[in-house]
């Protein structure tokens, strides 16, 4: 079964259209969601994630229509995103922006997750005081607090410099190991393609490409158009 | 480890307890009947802006309708002591709940809507509200200019002051024990960026739902405290000055910091009560005119000297 599935998403925002008739899948891993600007990723993880609703098309989580439902109530299937721009809760302390949503879901694993976010000798600093690479990896462990199933990570690369960008790589790898299933929508391909499973091109709120890492290093046409030749050459 | 905003507010607490303890001793030792009185106002007005700042303060939820609710409070003591006679605890029981009741009925279809909407709504709902009272006001039955000679809490000014310090003390440890758990956490959370937060699956509706119609409550009880101590319950309860001194106590104080309202209580009411002695219909323009200075020199409030 299918984590999830996108059938005949549309899209629009008054006379623009944003998405146009989008299908895919998601059976498992790591999607990543690539595209120029105003492509419509972000729409795209929106309307996942509950926090837009498609004008038309049928969005399902494990099989189950989750079209209509408000955005906490996918929260609390497991359908977590996080956003573009971090937006922690900046009258919480570190720890506290964590247990927020841990304890809403009786769980008690914040020390874990702050072990492994890294965060831990910072937990009760205000992210006010936190570097932007660590707020970063503070959103992830907020969204890693509500036990999610479905990352939705809207460019989580944004504004980290290299070493940045390699440690949350190899923690989005660890993420993968311990089973979450994610979806990446990111700029910068090269940190993005050792992670995915299967890439999706979007242009103009309509697919161009939906298939493996492999055939869409391989398609020369795509290289071309979008990333300016080869693919993967530090784009 | 304790973190330091649970230090921070460990702090305020301990300070606002002293300073509430030591307007009991003043009032005490020095006997002055104005003096008193003051405290006793100050008092009321400290409940109401604690009211207004735990609930719109953390949640940035700005509601103008707070006089609204302790008017309820207001209202509910002189017409159950009128008609029924009740003891004091009942009155003050009685005017809670009408706050929370009302509270409720105001809160489920306000608090759907963010920012200027629900400002306008609170402010709106509750006119409604004053408007249908004071219209059938006569119709009901009720005396023209409104209930006199309502119990009192005691017949000691000074034992009253002492009792209304007890609530006080009390609401200030309640707003300290939820700021410190996972719900107040919730609220400030609401405050800060309530999409993030229902984007990770909090419904923050019923957490708005129960602090808000909490607070009225508060309110409804400080209206029943302050009917009791003017021994008069009259149509002036749902005046302006119930909503702006609370508005200006809790920014003061440090809006959302519930700690900074008692010593801004006191600096504030205090203050008016002296200066309407001296420069009477005067009073209100300096007080707007020293909140202005306060709000431009002092942004963060009295709280922000705790720190």
């Amino acid at each position: 079964m299918s984590v999830i599935e996108l059938r005949n998403i549309s899209k629009s925002w008054g006379g623009n259209k944003a998405l146009k008739d989008i299908s895919m899948e998601m059976e498992s891993g790591i999607v990543g969601i690539v595209g120029p600007n105003g492509a419509g990723k972000t729409t795209l993880v929106n309307i996942i994630a509950g926090q837009n609703q498609p004008s038309s098309g049928k969005v399902f989580y494990k099989g189950k229509d989750i079209t209509t439902l408000p955005s906490y109530k996918r929260a609390r299937m497991g359908i977590i995103k996080t956003f573009q721009v971090v937006r922690p809760f900046k009258s919480l302390t570190v720890r506290e922006n964590v247990e927020l949503f841990s304890k809403i879901r009786g769980q008690t694993n914040s020390e874990d997750i702050l072990k492994i976010t890294g965060l831990e000798s910072f937990q009760d600093r205000f992210p006010v005081e936190l570097p932007f690479g660590l707020l970063k990896k503070l959103e992830i462990a907020k969204a890693l607090s509500a036990n999610p199933d479905l990352l939705l990570l809207d460019e989580p690369f944004g504004g980290l410099g290299k070493d940045d960008i390699e440690k949350l790589s190899k923690f989005i790898l660890e993420l993968r190991e311990m089973g979450k299933h994610m979806i990446i929508v990111e700029h910068k391909i090269s940190a993005l393609l050792p992670l995915v499973d299967k890439i999706v091109l979007l242009d103009l709120g309509e697919i161009k490409f939906d298939g493996s890492v492999n055939e869409f290093r391989a398609n020369e046409r795509i290289g071309e158009l979008y990333f300016g030749g080869v693919i993967d050459a530090g784009n | 480890m304790k973190n330091k905003q649970i230090l921070f507010l460990s702090r305020g607490y301990i300070i606002s307890i002293i300073i509430v303890l030591v307007t009991v001793v003043v009032s005490t030792v020095i006997r002055s009947p104005f003096l008193t009185l003051s405290l006793t106002i100050s008092d009321i007005f400290i409940l109401l802006a604690l009211a207004w700042d735990f609930s719109s303060g953390t949640t940035n939820y700005i509601n103008f309708g707070i006089s609204f609710f302790f008017g309820i409070g207001v209202f509910a003591t002189g017409y159950f002591y009128y008609s029924f006679h009740l003891p004091v605890l009942l009155l003050l029981l009685i005017s809670t709940l009408l706050g929370v009741l009302a509270g409720l009925l105001f809160t489920i279809p306000t608090v759907r809507v963010r920012g200027v909407f629900f400002t306008l709504l609170s402010l709106l709902l509750p006119l409604m509200g004053t408007s249908f009272i004071l219209a059938f006001w006569t119709v009901l039955g009720m005396p023209t200019i409104g209930y006199f000679n309502i119990v009192q809490i005691s017949k000691s000014p000074e034992v009253a002051l002492i009792y209304i310090s007890i609530i006080v003390l009390l609401l200030l440890t309640l707003v300290y024990l939820v700021n410190s758990t996972h719900f107040g956490l919730v609220l400030k959370g609401i405050g800060d960026d309530e999409n993030a937060l229902v984007a990770q699956g909090v419904d923050s509706f019923p957490y708005k739902v129960v602090i808000f119609s909490v607070s009225m409550g508060i309110a409804g009880l400080a209206g029943a405290i302050y009917a009791m101590t003017t021994t008069f319950a009259g149509v002036d309860s749902f005046g302006l000055e119930f909503l702006l001194y609370p508005m200006v106590i809790a920014i003061l104080g440090g809006k959302g910091k519930l700690l900074g309202t008692i010593p801004a209580g006191y600096l504030i009411i205090l203050m008016s009560q002296y200066l309407q002695q001296y420069v009477g219909d005067l009073t209100l323009m300096l007080f707007a005119a020293l909140a202005i200075f306060l709000f431009l020199f002092l942004p963060k409030g009295i709280s922000g000297w705790y720190k």
